[in-house]
């Protein structure tokens, strides 16, 4: 075998993949092209969920901090997985307004995001609908950004949450003098007599972005592929 | 007609001393900056995996949080390492093939540098909080020409030297460096260009980045190591290859098959339905081109057991080959779609099977050409025969360790994930155990490592045996520890080599 069919033959083989499952699909997939939300879906809007501003940065902080090593954000179909079938994953089982909200993760849950962190590992829940988990569940009649900045300051400071190895955040955080009043955002940790905790940006738009996660908005019908059982009422 | 034989062998012998003396730099450079990287990755990987079961261990440093410690362990060991060490044996293995000194030593050391300049920028990034947050290319963004221009510029002269070469047959080892050398920039500047520049679909990007990981796994790491491997059981047993045509049939299979796997990491994720299961299938099949060449490799050897036990090259290249094995039936078993892939999809599954392929087969191929290239470019032979030993077995039970550890322990880490009706923590918690076991097993490496850096280090600064006897693993009751005292031979490698 020549050098020259050597080196054609290994481009034919490796080529072919490339083109079928990295360029092709890439290319097609740079504009989905928007769905429409019909009539009896009970809404009437072009389907796209919006991340701008400090939820954009706090992808980035999101990202920079690993949080994809432990955190999935997929609710994988029935066929891949029992996600679905968790009450608080692919949404709220018992949504008080609106029934059961589960729902598995479309293409346009990320529209507006650089990249989907699919994940690593589980080491802690899947977070695509955190947001409404906080709002529903753990910080339920209480705010829900003090009930996250909690949570990063110290995720073992709950009774229930005592057995958690997500790290802490602190570093996100800062101890500053209290002048005046007490900030408005300061956290309740103990620290030295007039220093408060209070928040850096990157905490801020950690906690923005965190809490743009909810993917279990009403879908088109044409994107509803929840099971039966499942189905929204 | 005899002393012109003779004439021949010394002739081959002058030439390959003066090949090994034009690259006795720009390789010992990549081997020992390579194993400085592997201690700094192993040292990552023992603090983050300590924190999987201890989050309080270190905590509160934003430069030490486990997310940004585990991109920075896998990131050293992929770029610091593993790279660098390819470099190393694949620079000078091709020059060997091509039986041409390397004219471009200086240019190749340099590039060197460059690479190491990239890979510390990036990993200085990646803990002071400027990761990407995409797997295996967590390096910021501005790295990735760094790395690539230098890679260039380390590889380019073997092509040079390929091109030129006197006529003759092609080797299997040069089918598999070669492809892989033209694989890795394919590869690499696909999902650089795609996710840095031209972004796209967001679900897509993250579909491109699953297929970089697999293919650095699949498409460099694996067939350097088997090129590599095709290259030292011949030399060392002085046997030919036990079928050639079942090693050209290995290298078809994998180049073919291997470029399709990948994307079964995003398995349920909405990208087109087909291609997770092409992934998944491809993955499983790497057990084709996987077992058709440790089965060669493993007949070639085995026709003297002896030998394997007594040569460090020969013990770890065998250990590796037999890491392939384990690596090909854990391709199997943890990709099944619809049975084990929704359990090792997000578990520690994942890692343990990026560990025993980086490690468990990879690295320990590459430690055994190290034992084989150093002496010849040093002109000293390794000075301790217990340093070799307790690499050997220190890193092979850590490495086991691992492997075993994180692919079950992943296992009943996923049945937990997929019991929907226990509350979540229940799944969390079965990690803990494992992580425990894992955390042990690295620092198990770790002292391993230290010895095998230690004794790097000396023979970079040719502090080895002035001998002309290598090395052997031989346990003799009244010999020296550190192997037979042989004739000092001045004359290096003008002797043709028993080894």
């Amino acid at each position: 075998m020549s050098f020259r069919t050597f080196i054609l033959s290994l481009s034919t083989s490796f080529g072919v993949a490339w083109l079928a499952i990295i360029v092709i699909p890439y290319y097609k997939m740079r504009s989905l092209e928007p769905v429409l939300v019909e009539d009896g879906d009970g809404t009437n809007a072009v389907y796209i969920p919006k991340r701008a501003g400090r939820i954009a940065d706090g992808a980035e902080v999101y990202a920079a901090n690993g949080c994809y090593q432990c955190h999935s954000q997929v609710v994988r179909p029935t066929y891949a997985g029992n996600d679905m079938f968790r009450p608080d994953w692919g949404g709220i089982a018992g949504d008080e307004e609106r029934g059961d909200t589960r729902r598995e993760t479309n293409a346009f849950d990320f529209e507006g995001e650089k990249f989907a962190h699919i994940g690593v590992a589980r080491l802690g829940s899947d977070l695509s609908n955190l947001a409404r988990r906080v709002e529903a569940i753990y910080a339920k009649g209480d705010d829900p950004e003090k009930w996250l900045y909690t949570h990063l300051y110290n995720p073992r400071l709950k009774p229930e949450r005592r057995e958690s190895t997500c790290p802490s955040f602190r570093f996100l955080f800062k101890v500053t003098a209290v002048k005046g009043n007490p900030s408005a955002d300061s956290l309740p940790f103990p620290v030295e007599e007039g220093m408060e905790v209070t928040l850096t940006s990157d905490a801020r738009a950690l906690v923005s972005y965190l809490l743009s996660l909810k993917k279990d908005q009403p879908v088109p019908s044409s994107l509803n592929f929840s099971p039966p059982s499942l189905a929204t009422p | 007609m005899l002393s012109e034989v003779s004439q021949n062998l010394e002739q081959d012998a002058v030439l390959r001393a003066s090949i090994d003396r034009s690259l006795r730099h720009p390789v010992m450079f990549f081997l020992t900056s390579g194993a400085a990287w592997l201690a700094i990755s192993i040292i990552l990987g023992v603090i983050s995996s300590a924190k999987v079961h201890t989050p309080g261990f270190l905590d509160g440093f934003g430069f030490l949080t486990y997310g940004r410690t585990q991109a920075a362990h896998l990131n050293a060991l992929i770029y610091g390492w593993g790279f660098q060490a390819a470099f190393g044996v694949v620079v000078w293995m091709l020059s060997r093939l091509s039986r041409q000194e390397c004219r471009a030593a200086g240019l190749i050391l340099t590039a060197g540098h460059i690479w190491n300049l990239g890979v510390s920028v990036g990993i200085l990034g990646i803990l002071a909080g400027y990761g990407t947050g995409m797997p295996w290319m967590e390096f910021p963004s501005f790295c990735w020409p760094i790395i690539l221009l230098s890679y260039f510029a380390i590889v380019v002269w073997s092509m040079v030297q390929f091109k030129v070469r006197p006529e003759g047959h092609v080797y299997i080892s040069q089918w598999y460096l070669i492809a892989a050398i033209i694989w890795f920039p394919w590869v690499f500047i696909t999902a650089n260009v795609l996710l840095h520049v031209m972004p796209g679909n967001p679900v897509m990007a993250a579909g491109i980045n699953a297929w970089f990981k697999s293919s650095i796994i699949f498409l460099f790491f694996t067939p350097v190591a088997l090129g590599t491997a095709f290259y030292l059981v011949p030399k060392v047993s002085g046997r030919p290859i036990h079928s050639y045509s079942l090693a050209q049939f290995g290298f078809w299979a994998l180049a073919v098959i291997m470029p399709w796997a990948g994307m079964q990491k995003l398995t349920g994720a909405p990208i087109p339905y087909f291609m997770p299961y092409l992934g998944a299938t491809a993955t499983i099949m790497f057990f084709i081109p996987a077992f058709s060449a440790a089965v060669n490799i493993l007949r070639t050897a085995i026709a003297d057991p002896e030998v394997v036990n007594n040569s460090p090259t020969l013990r770890f290249t065998m250990a590796g080959i037999i890491g392939l094995i384990i690596m090909a039936v854990a391709a199997v078993l943890l990709n099944i779609p619809g049975k084990s892939l929704e359990l090792s999809q997000f578990s520690m599954s994942g890692y343990g099977f990026e560990i025993l392929s980086l490690y468990g087969f990879f690295s320990f191929v590459m430690f055994g050409a190290i034992y084989f290239i150093v002496p010849r470019i040093t002109r000293r032979e390794w000075l301790s025969r217990r340093f070799i030993k307790w690499h050997f077995f220190l890193s092979t039970y850590g490495v086991a360790l691992i492997a075993i550890v994180a692919i079950f322990g992943g296992i009943q880490q996923g049945i937990g994930q997929e019991a929907f009706n226990q509350p979540w923590s229940e799944a969390a918690q079965r990690a803990l155990p494992y992580s425990i076991l894992i955390t042990f097993a690295w620092c198990f490496i770790l002292l391993s490592n230290i010895f095998f850096f230690m004794h790097l280090t000396v023979m970079w600064l040719r502090l080895g045996r002035r001998s002309s006897h290598p090395t052997l693993l031989t346990s003799s009751h009244h010999g020296s520890p550190h192997g037979d005292d042989g004739d000092i031979d001045n004359a290096g490698s003008i002797t043709v080599s028993a080894h």
